[in-house]
């Protein structure tokens, strides 16, 4: 279907804008920014789980010399924030805690001083008397009669859950008692860490004009902006929230955060900028993860291997407080029937409240988790019914056009093709029957969503917007508050732009993420939205500069009406008479003179409406692992990834190949060796001698390609690319494994004592 | 994380060193190249007055090999220098295996062999193999220097022999006899680049019958200094080398092993680890000795 695109900018693999900048060592991340007169804060955070505070001395800290300023709970708006803003009690944490502390790593007091000692020794010198209580660091734990009740606020039968979700159409009962084969299973899967190169940082700024200014290591400025106003009880526009360079996210920095609030109160206190850098132990001690979960997955299939429906039950440990549980418990209902066809199906999620550092939205957002379960259950389904793999998926695969009852339309899909590439370029068939001892080969397939639908954060605003000024040089300036996180945004915005407008990236400047300039508003980086929103919206934009300069041509040679009027080179010309060019340069020119000085600007925004509950555009894929597991010591070594996806266009193809590389190797950590390992609420494996990330060395060499589709609701055919590649990982792996060794892992992560155990050798 | 506050030291001979080592006894640390004393500063873990870098003492990053006193390795030679020296590759080829399963390229271009030893840690790459090959360390105090087995070196965790005037110069590993080979295995929860989960080192020797004559078993991560296999050595010595009486060298090292369980493997799986790694290189190790 792309084929007949012909595009010059558009899936062209250019350097990313913010290659040379990063490579030489000069970007500027939030930690970079040193202020005259800026003071370093430091918090002080729970050493219990779950307790009420009885007191809190903080004279002997503010005593200290070259400290500045001491919070605690008491001294800030008692206003909760969180953001689900449109269900305002899911809104459950404060800045600081105030009565009680419910994780270890819960934020009770903060310190700035003069330099980052001061501040640590005055954290020590704070002194808070707690009065324990139990704490329920399991869904079983939180769950049981009489476990300890985490919220107050909730008093309902199960005050510790939180939010739960039901899905339910078709006749699941029925489908059940018509079966052939009943999977019926219980898995477990585990936290990890987003493990981000750069640790939160902020700096935050209060001017004499009364505005507040924050830069932040975040995804999404205005989430922070408007949390910020809301905590602090100012106006949104008084608050400035710049994103700098970030080195990553993956979900961990898309909601307002304590230190970006104590920062802001403490700077506005003080008239003072403040600067606030989490270290890599509090991050992994405290810092956000993704959800465990309890899930039980029951699903029947007739014996030709149709899928007839499924129950899913999915319990989320969501440790302390909301965070983005809440979206991660409906997405996952979603995932649990996505890829397949499910006639019948019923979902029910709850995110159940524990003592722990609360999971949040991580790379995947309830499908990492969901996707396990389903495509192991796949894999088991074609082992009982004597199918090869391949061809049961190939049965009950999604296509476009098809519907999820009352949630999406599948718009664009390349499944089929992804799983049929994928076994043709491993040899699927033939080397199935060929493993060598100790050898294992497996598969994993996955769909994602690009950019979500439901308005939970209630913004006022449309989903993203774009504005592009038009100069008489031939350049154009993309003012976009889409957040660039290091997953190239501002290079593959730049590119649609190029391509609309007929220029060259190099003729298009940028300036992105920052709440006082680019047009209102961006939700921000996360769900693999921007490429399809913002990219939407950028090309809005430039279709209204186009329809400006379009007149000027028109006019300049008297064109019939007829004419369709083309972009390229840097020239506006008629399609069928490229003779007649006038360059862009030009037309913005004449089209400034006509408007007697007037710049020529373009506004373009994108919200998702009619596109389901979901999202407006899914992706797909297929992967295949190949393992080679040391039966006598458990060790799974992986030698071969190869991986056909579905991601519509690729704006910039290089891009892309590193965010699927990305991707496989947060999944071969989450598969594999990646963990927190936690005793009564307290985390264990808090540097990276712990916690096991893999290597560069890690890495398995492997290969990937695209599948050709269209995606109509994308910019250019583009939808989400290198998120969703995180969950087939680790199935493909687990799969491999039960290949080489009969161990069906339903537990993960898969370390070398688990495949013992499993072996029964230990 | 800042690191405290200490006066930096670099003398720039060995005697002078010594000197200083006398002077601030207590408050004395000493770095060569930094990659474990460092972290240990940043998190408070030592704190010394003083921090003393022997990097300017000409001479202490020698590599050499005669056959008389065997290989020595300086305390500043680099990890990285050890993995890829050609002595050291040709002679005692195990040593460079261990160096180049410590850490990353990028430690091991800053580390030394000698640090890793001297840090003390249980789980230390390059100790087994050292242990394995009878290894002494030879220690300084300026005006008398003294060779002490590998054997007593270590004390416990991050502890040693060394006296506090005494600075360690030097490795020295004995020309390994004919028929001699060594073995160096190491598990851990990922598969590269990690801290061991166990480790363990091997030296055998067979005789002309083909028999084992002497033979070290080295274990790592399994109690609070390596610990030596004294009963699967016992065992071994004297038999022919075979798959059975290798797996009871290996049964007969995990009752020696006293593991703990931690975050980086319970106490059961080390145990098994431990019988699985010793057969594995006393299988490599007897398998060097033949050829």
């Amino acid at each position: 279907m792309s084929t007949d695109h012909n595009f010059s900018v558009v899936g062209k693999s250019l350097p990313r804008s913010d290659a040379r900048i990063k490579a030489v060592g000069a970007a500027q991340y939030a930690d970079d920014i040193f202020l005259p007169g800026m003071l370093y804060g430091k918090l002080l955070r729970s050493p219990v789980a779950h307790a009420l505070i009885k007191s809190i001395d903080t004279s002997a800290a503010e005593a200290l010399p070259g400290v500045k300023c001491v919070i605690t709970g008491q001294d800030i708006p008692k206003i909760k924030y969180g953001n689900w803003r449109l269900v305002p009690e899911s809104q459950d944490e404060f800045a600081l805690a105030i009565d009680k502390v419910r994780f270890i790593g819960d934020e009770v007091a903060a310190v700035a001083a003069l330099d980052k000692d001061s501040a640590e020794e005055a954290i020590r010198l704070i002194k808070v008397e707690y009065e324990e209580l139990p704490g329920a660091y399991s869904v079983e734990e939180s769950l049981a009669d009489g476990g300890p009740v985490i919220h107050d606020e909730y008093k309902q039968d199960t005050p510790n859950i939180s939010l739960d979700r039901k899905i339910e159409y078709g006749e699941l009962d029925k489908a059940f008692a018509e079966a052939d084969l009943i999977l019926d299973d219980h898995f477990t899967v585990h936290a990890t860490s987003h493990a981000y190169m750069e640790p939160c940082s902020c700096v935050a700024e209060y001017d004499h004009d009364g505005r507040l200014t924050i830069w932040t290591s975040t995804q999404a400025p205005y989430f922070v902006q408007c949390l910020l106003a809301s905590t602090m009880e100012m106006r949104e526009n008084d608050i400035r929230v710049i994103k700098p360079f970030v080195g990553g996210g993956f979900g961990g920095k898309m909601e307002m955060r304590p230190w970006e609030f104590c920062a802001a109160f403490m700077a506005r206190k003080l008239g003072r900028p403040v600067k606030f850098t989490l270290t890599r132990e509090e991050e992994l001690a405290t810092g956000r993860r993704r959800h465990p979960m309890n899930i039980h997955s029951k699903v029947a299939f007739s014996k030709e291997g149709m899928i007839l429906g499924k129950e899913f039950i999915v319990h989320l440990d969501g440790g302390a407080y909301n965070s983005m549980g809440p979206t991660a418990c409906f997405l996952c209902g979603n995932f649990g029937a996505m890829l397949y066809n499910y006639p019948n199906y019923r979902y029910y999620g709850a995110h159940v409240y524990t003592n722990k550092p609360p999971a949040g939205a991580m790379r995947g957002f309830g499908a990492p988790q969901a996707l396990f379960v389903a495509e192991t259950q796949m894999n088991v389904a074609a082992e009982k019914l004597g199918i090869d793999p391949v061809d049961i998926r190939l049965m009950n695969a999604m296509e476009s056009g098809d519907e999820i009852p009352g949630v999406a339309t599948i718009s664009s899909c390349g499944f089929k093709e992804s799983l049929i590439k994928v076994a043709e370029m491993t040899d699927w068939r033939e080397k199935r029957k060929n493993l060598k001892p100790g050898q294992g080969l497996g598969l994993g397939c996955y769909s994602f969503i690009s950019g979500g639908v439901f308005n939970w954060f209630n913004t006022r605003y449309n989903f993203t917007s774009a504005e592009v000024r038009a100069f008489d040089d031939g350049t154009v300036h993309l003012m976009t508050m889409a957040s660039d996180i290091g997953q190239g945004c501002d290079t593959v915005l730049r590119q649609i732009l190029a391509e609309e407008l007929g220029l060259k990236i190099t003729d298009i400047r940028l300036t992105a993420a920052d709440t006082a300039v680019t047009p209102q508003a961006d939700l921000g980086t996360w769900g693999s939205r921007v490429t399809l929103m913002a990219g939407n919206a950028v090309r809005k934009a430039a279709q209204e500069i186009k329809e400006e300069l379009f007149k000027m041509v028109s006019l300049k040679f008297d064109l019939n009406v007829i004419h369709d009027l083309r972009c390229g080179d840097g020239n506006i010309y008629p399609a069928n008479r490229p003779d007649r060019a006038v360059s862009f340069g030009d037309a913005v020119r004449m089209a400034q003179r006509a408007n007697r000085g007037d710049p020529v600007i373009g506004y373009g925004s994108y919200t998702p409406r009619n596109k389901g509950l979901v999202t407006p555009a899914f992706s797909f894929g297929a992967q295949v692992a190949e393992c080679e597991v040391d039966k006598e010591t458990g060790a799974v070594e992986v030698k071969y990834m190869t991986t056909a996806h579905d991601c519509g266009t690729p704006i910039n193809p290089m891009s892309v190949e590193g965010q699927l590389e990305g991707s496989v190797h947060m999944g071969l950590g989450y598969a594999l060796c990646e963990q927190f390992i936690m005793k009564e609420g307290k985390t264990l494996t808090t540097t990276f001698l712990d916690y096991k990330i893999p290597c560069a060395e890690d890495m398995p060499p492997g290969v990937s390609v695209h599948v050709d589709t269209y995606e109509p609701d994308g910019p250019f055919g583009a939808k989400e690319a290198g998120e969703g590649l995180v969950s087939p990982t680790a199935p493909a792996i687990a799969d491999a494994v039960y290949a080489a060794t009969g161990y069906r892992c339903m537990d993960l992560p898969l370390t070398p004592q688990k495949v013992l155990a499993g072996m029964k050798k230990i | 994380m800042s690191l405290p506050q200490f006066k930096f030291l670099m003398p720039t001979s060995l005697s002078e060193a010594c000197a200083l080592l006398e002077e601030h006894q207590g408050k004395i640390k000493i770095k060569a190249g930094g990659t474990d004393m460092i972290v240990r500063l940043s998190h408070r873990a030592v704190k010394p007055d003083f921090l003393m870098a022997l990097k300017k003492i000409p001479g202490l990053n020698e590599i050499s090999y005669s056959p008389e006193s065997g290989l020595t390795i300086g305390a500043l030679a680099l990890l990285r220098e050890v993995e890829i020296n050609p002595l050291v590759l040709e002679q005692a080829p195990m040593l460079a295996r261990a160096a180049h399963a410590t850490a990353t390229v990028q430690i091991r271009n800053m580390g030394t062999v000698m640090g890793n030893v001297c840090n003390a840690s249980p789980s230390a790459d390059n100790i087994p193999t050292l242990v394995a090959m009878n290894a002494t360390i030879v220690a300084s105090s300026g005006s008398k220097e003294r060779e002490i087995p590998l054997d007593e070196f270590f004390l416990g965790p991050g502890r040693s022999a060394l006296q506090a005037n005494e600075i360690a110069t030097a490795i020295k590993v004995p020309a390994l006899a004919a028929k001699s080979g060594v073995s160096y295995q190491k598990i851990s929860p990922r598969s590269k680049v990690d801290i061991a989960a166990v480790n363990i080192g091997a030296l055998v020797t067979l005789d002309k019958a083909g028999k084992c004559e002497a033979v070290r078993i080295s274990m790592g991560a399994v109690g609070p200094t390596p610990l030596r296999a004294k009963q699967a050595e016992e065992f071994l010595l004297g038999k022919e080398i075979t798959d059975e009486t290798l797996a009871e060298a290996g049964r007969l090292a995990a009752e020696d092993a006293s593991p703990i369980t931690d975050v980086r493997a319970s106490r059961e799986y080390r145990k098994l680890m431990v019988e699985v790694l010793t057969t594995r290189a006393l299988k490599e190790a007897s398998s060097l000795a033949v050829n």
